[in-house]
């Protein structure tokens, strides 16, 4: 059991959820909300400034911001989604179940993964989609966060191992399974929703960086990582092309890490 | 204190071993093949390649792999020191300030949003700021090795501020973490109250009993910090064009390079590795130090 969540941070986490679910509501209406498709051309003045009729203006190629910002936060959770879930699969419930294999099994996996939780996982991300085809983002944003993950609910599930109710259990006959599938109902029970918040805000962080190091999204479906990218040679000059890209960017990270409750000292 | 110096030169030893076999993998994707026995193969060739310090051949240079990373070394290595710099000069005091006094609770919103902001974005406001607040605008060029900023040579010095920055505000950022981390385990902590009834004042707690342990925290969790700026480096390297390692590790991906693309990941890895295996020793010697006291 887990110690009961201070008001203060189930607050916190209410306005996380609550904007998340705004941002989804942002992104399945996204076609309808935006004025114009992903990546039409001269649909303003070009670089033309935040105005009441351009809210965030418009880029080099006259692009509309606005549109192009609906657009992009669309790519941006539709690709950050499955790699959370993803995250949580390959890295929090294989974690929890790995501490539970047999010694020399469970002894080799958490080497294995405490080996790639030292790599920078922006790196791991990079190799694996170098590895696969850029199709793979979202599976290679998910693989990457989840070694820290996996090394979180693995430590954790270990400490359990070895609590004075597993201890009660092992006593009095209970099957290392059904102690484990009893564990595992109440590891989801108490920190699924925080987990896969968790999990969105550290596959949104590394998908946004890769895109933008040219690994991620392709044109015309451009995420909110490349559109920053392209206002590298304008923002300067034109602070609008990558400050409302990166104002959503922020939002919803900062969003889930609300939703995961997590305190302004944890890491994604 | 030997027996765990022991045992944390063993996982550090099993760490390198790990990322020797992981970079062994990755440069056996350099040669062509089939099946999973053949993968493993070649895995084992390389591996046995690297131990005797051959790391194979870059694909696009044409020079060993080694050679470019070399050539590339020095200008990582600077900017990782700059930024180690700032985070230490900066922020370690901010840290403490802000993330363990009265200030931490005032703070912790902006510090929720600072952790939100990806580092890409935030070279990208820093280098907004720096033209338009202090009319710095970012400047292209060789990176400056060590000893050219040591003279104090100006035009080094723009170079090398936005890049350095960046990554010192990301370590900055990992050191802040940190330190709430650590003081927000100790707040509430049991023993506070029980020295409180022995008569101790606040400040003689937190001097004498709070203070070692969160420098013994910071020093536990190198590890996370070293990592910060390695991913900040990636970032920097490719926002201020600053050709280094990690600007190489993109651009070798990219290319399918995969020579290179391992030895730079066993370099990283290799370097998380040492500095988390000095942080935890460090951190037990101050741990062991406290309570000798």
């Amino acid at each position: 059991m887990t110690a009961p969540i201070p008001l203060l941070r189930r607050l916190s986490m209410a306005i996380g959820w609550s904007g998340l679910i705004l941002v989804t509501l942002a992104v399945v209406l996204s076609d309808f909300l935006a004025r114009t498709q992903a990546g039409v051309a001269h649909a303003a003045p070009l670089l033309a400034q935040p105005s009441a009729l351009y809210p965030f203006g418009a880029d080099d190629l006259g692009r509309d911001m606005l549109s192009e910002t609906l657009h992009a936060l669309n790519v941006t959770v539709a690709n950050a989604a499955p790699a959370a879930v993803l995250a949580v699969i390959a890295g929090g419930l294989f974690g929890f179940v790995a501490a539970r294999f047999p010694l020399p099994l469970r002894a080799t996996l958490r080497w294995a993964i405490g080996v790639l939780s030292n790599i920078p996982a922006l790196l791991l991300a990079i190799l694996l989609i170098g590895l696969t085809t850029r199709g793979f983002v979202a599976a290679g944003a998910g693989l990457a966060a989840a070694p820290l993950a996996f090394v979180r609910a693995f430590d954790r599930a270990c400490a359990q191992g070895s609590s004075v109710h597993a201890e009660y259990a092992r006593a009095t006959g209970i099957a290392p399974s059904a102690l484990l599938r009893r564990d595992l109902a109440y590891e989801f029970r108490d920190t699924f929703l925080s987990t896969v918040a968790r999990a969105l805000a550290a596959v949104t962080i590394i998908l946004s960086t890769v895109s933008f190091l040219g690994f991620g999204a392709v044109p015309p479906h451009r995420d909110l990582g490349l559109m920053i990218a392209a206002a590298r040679t304008t923002y300067l000059d034109a602070w609008w092309t990558a400050a409302f890209p990166a104002l959503a960017l922020l939002i919803v990270i900062l969003l889930a890490r609300l939703a995961a409750g997590l305190e302004e000292g944890e890491r994604a | 204190m030997w027996r765990f110096a022991l045992r944390e030169s063993g996982r550090f030893a099993l760490g390198l071993f790990g990322a020797l076999l992981l970079a062994a993998a990755v440069s056996a994707l350099a040669d062509s093949g089939s099946g999973a026995s053949g993968f493993a193969m070649r895995t084992a060739q390389r591996l046995f390649d690297f131990v005797r310090l051959d790391f194979g051949t870059s694909a696009i240079s044409g020079n060993s792999a080694a050679q470019d990373l070399a050539a590339r070394a020095p200008t990582t290595l600077t900017l990782l020191s700059l930024g180690a710099l700032i985070a230490i000069l900066f922020g370690v005091p901010l840290g403490l300030l802000l993330g363990t006094g009265p200030l931490r609770r005032t703070t912790a919103p902006v510090i929720q949003i600072v952790s939100a902001a990806p580092v890409f974005v935030a070279g990208l406001a820093l280098a907004f700021a720096a033209k338009h607040v202090l009319g710095w605008p970012p400047v292209e060029g060789a990176f400056p090795q060590a000893g050219a900023l040591l003279h104090g040579d100006a035009g080094a010095f723009r170079v090398a501020l936005l890049p350095a920055l960046t990554v010192g505000f990301a370590a900055m950022a990992a050191i802040q973490v940190v330190l709430r981390r650590t003081a927000g385990q100790m707040h509430d902590a049991p023993f506070r109250t029980g020295l409180k009834r022995l008569g101790l004042s606040v400040g003689e707690i937190d001097r004498v009993y709070v203070a070692p342990m969160l420098f013994s925290g910071l020093l536990a969790n190198l590890g996370e910090v070293m990592l910060a700026l390695l991913s900040a480096a990636v970032v920097a390297e490719w926002v201020f064009k600053t050709p280094g390692m990690a600007d190489l590790f993109v651009k070798s991906v990219a290319l399918h390079d995969w020579n290179l693309v391992a030895l730079i990941l066993f370099f990283f890895a290799s370097a998380a590795l040492v500095v988390n295996f000095i942080g935890q020793l460090a951190a037990r010697a101050v741990t062991e130090a406290g309570r000798v006291a």
